[in-house]
């Protein structure tokens, strides 16, 4: 049967700067969500980042973000 | 995946390590511990020896500790035969005969429990061994000690999450009757009257709003629930909601446009969250009946909302 709708591309979401993360990183309302594989998460993430990787998206999201108007940002390595 | 506050860092790690932001490294993932086992690190591997005695279950435990006890006793024993030095019982040295070795064994009784009567002393190498034999014996039986209470404690939070799950799985059960009856009542009243005075209306709202909830309750239930209740509670939970949702369906089939703004609302986030119920979707993997029941679901939600 038809699934939901997974991630669209990334080009489709408003983006957020640097400086914004840095001065959220306390912030318990913005959930930081790393999607690189675990073993580069293990290796360095952003402070307070949890690991969600993209293979995992679909099967983890609806558990670990469970609230659809959670705010959420989204990276991985670089800018590709 | 519907998430409405997405937005996304483009730089990424190498932006981040680039301005020097602060990084951090990890072991094992926050949101999922079990997921990655990460190579021990030094301070584990040097009390790995700990880890394994922790491990152990709470019979095997009471055996090494009884183990522990009798080897010691033993070698309390043989060094009265073999080296000369062995206990003394107040001045006189222990003979390395059968009451010898009953001393010998009460000795160790009584210093791995550390209790130290001083009634039978050990001397030269064999204080060594004591002090061993106490520490070890401290740590043992700790560990037996935290095994008896972990033990009940997981029984209890377990006891709590079934009750829990309990009260809940009777709460949704008791609102989908009552949603199905109203449902049917309101149906009756628009078969008599073809058009719904405002009253109704007002009440099929609240009803669609007592519905959302408990949809939302069989939702998480199928999604993030850590004690899964068994196949035929599921089969149950979802029947009814195929059910109701058959009776919404034919409802906002017949009012067509007559719907209120607040219905509207309520049905569309009815369809939502009904579109995420599907056999592919769900984290478990349930039977092919249940699969079915859920894409029936999946199906009709499509035709509200």
């Amino acid at each position: 049967m038809v699934k939901p709708q997974t991630l669209a591309p990334a080009l489709e979401y408003p983006t957020i700067s640097r400086e914004e993360i840095l001065g959220r990183l306390r912030d318990r309302a913005l959930v930081i969500v790393n999607v690189m594989a675990p073993d580069s998460f293990n290796a360095a993430h952003i402070p307070g980042s949890i690991n969600l990787p993209v293979a995992d998206v679909e099967a983890k999201a609806p558990r670990i973000l469970s609230n659809l108007a959670q705010e959420i940002v989204v990276y991985c390595a670089g800018p590709t | 995946m519907g998430y409405t506050n997405l937005r996304y860092y483009i730089g990424g790690m190498a932006d981040w390590a680039e301005n020097n932001g602060t990084i951090e490294r990890s072991d094992a993932t926050l949101a999922a511990p079990h997921a990655i086992s990460a190579p021990p690190s030094n301070d584990s591997r040097r009390f790995a020896w700990l880890e394994m005695l922790a491990d152990l279950s709470l019979e095997k435990l009471v055996g090494v500790w009884f183990g522990m006890i009798i080897a010691f006793g033993l070698v309390y024993w043989g060094a009265g035969i073999g080296m000369g030095w062995g206990l003394q019982a107040g001045n006189t040295p222990v003979k390395p005969d059968l009451n010898g070795l009953w001393t010998a064994i009460y000795f160790s009784f009584v210093t791995a429990l550390s209790i130290g009567y001083g009634d039978v002393i050990p001397t030269g190498a064999l204080r060594a061994f004591a002090i061993i034999e106490g520490a070890a014996g401290l740590l043992i039986f700790g560990c037996v000690i935290s095994k008896l209470v972990s033990r009940r404690q997981e029984q209890l939070t377990e006891e709590i999450h079934r009750t829990t799950l309990d009260d809940q799985l009777d709460r949704v059960r008791t609102n989908f009757h009552l949603v199905f009856t109203d449902l049917g009542s309101v149906q009756q009243l628009q078969v008599e009257r073809g058009v719904l005075p405002a009253l109704v209306m007002r009440r099929l709202e609240s009803v669609v709003r007592v519905f959302r909830g408990e949809l939302q309750a069989v939702h998480d239930l199928l999604y993030r629930s850590q004690v899964a209740p068994d196949e035929e509670t599921i089969e149950s939970l979802l029947a009814n909601l195929v059910i109701c949702l058959q009776g919404l369906v034919e409802i906002n089939d017949s009012l067509a446009d007559a719907t209120s703004p607040a219905l509207k609302a309520g049905l569309r986030s009815i369809n939502t969250l009904a579109n995420e119920i599907c056999g592919e979707c769900v984290p478990h993997a349930y039977t092919p009946a249940l699969k079915e029941s859920m894409d029936q679901i999946q199906a009709l939600a499509h035709r509200i909302g």
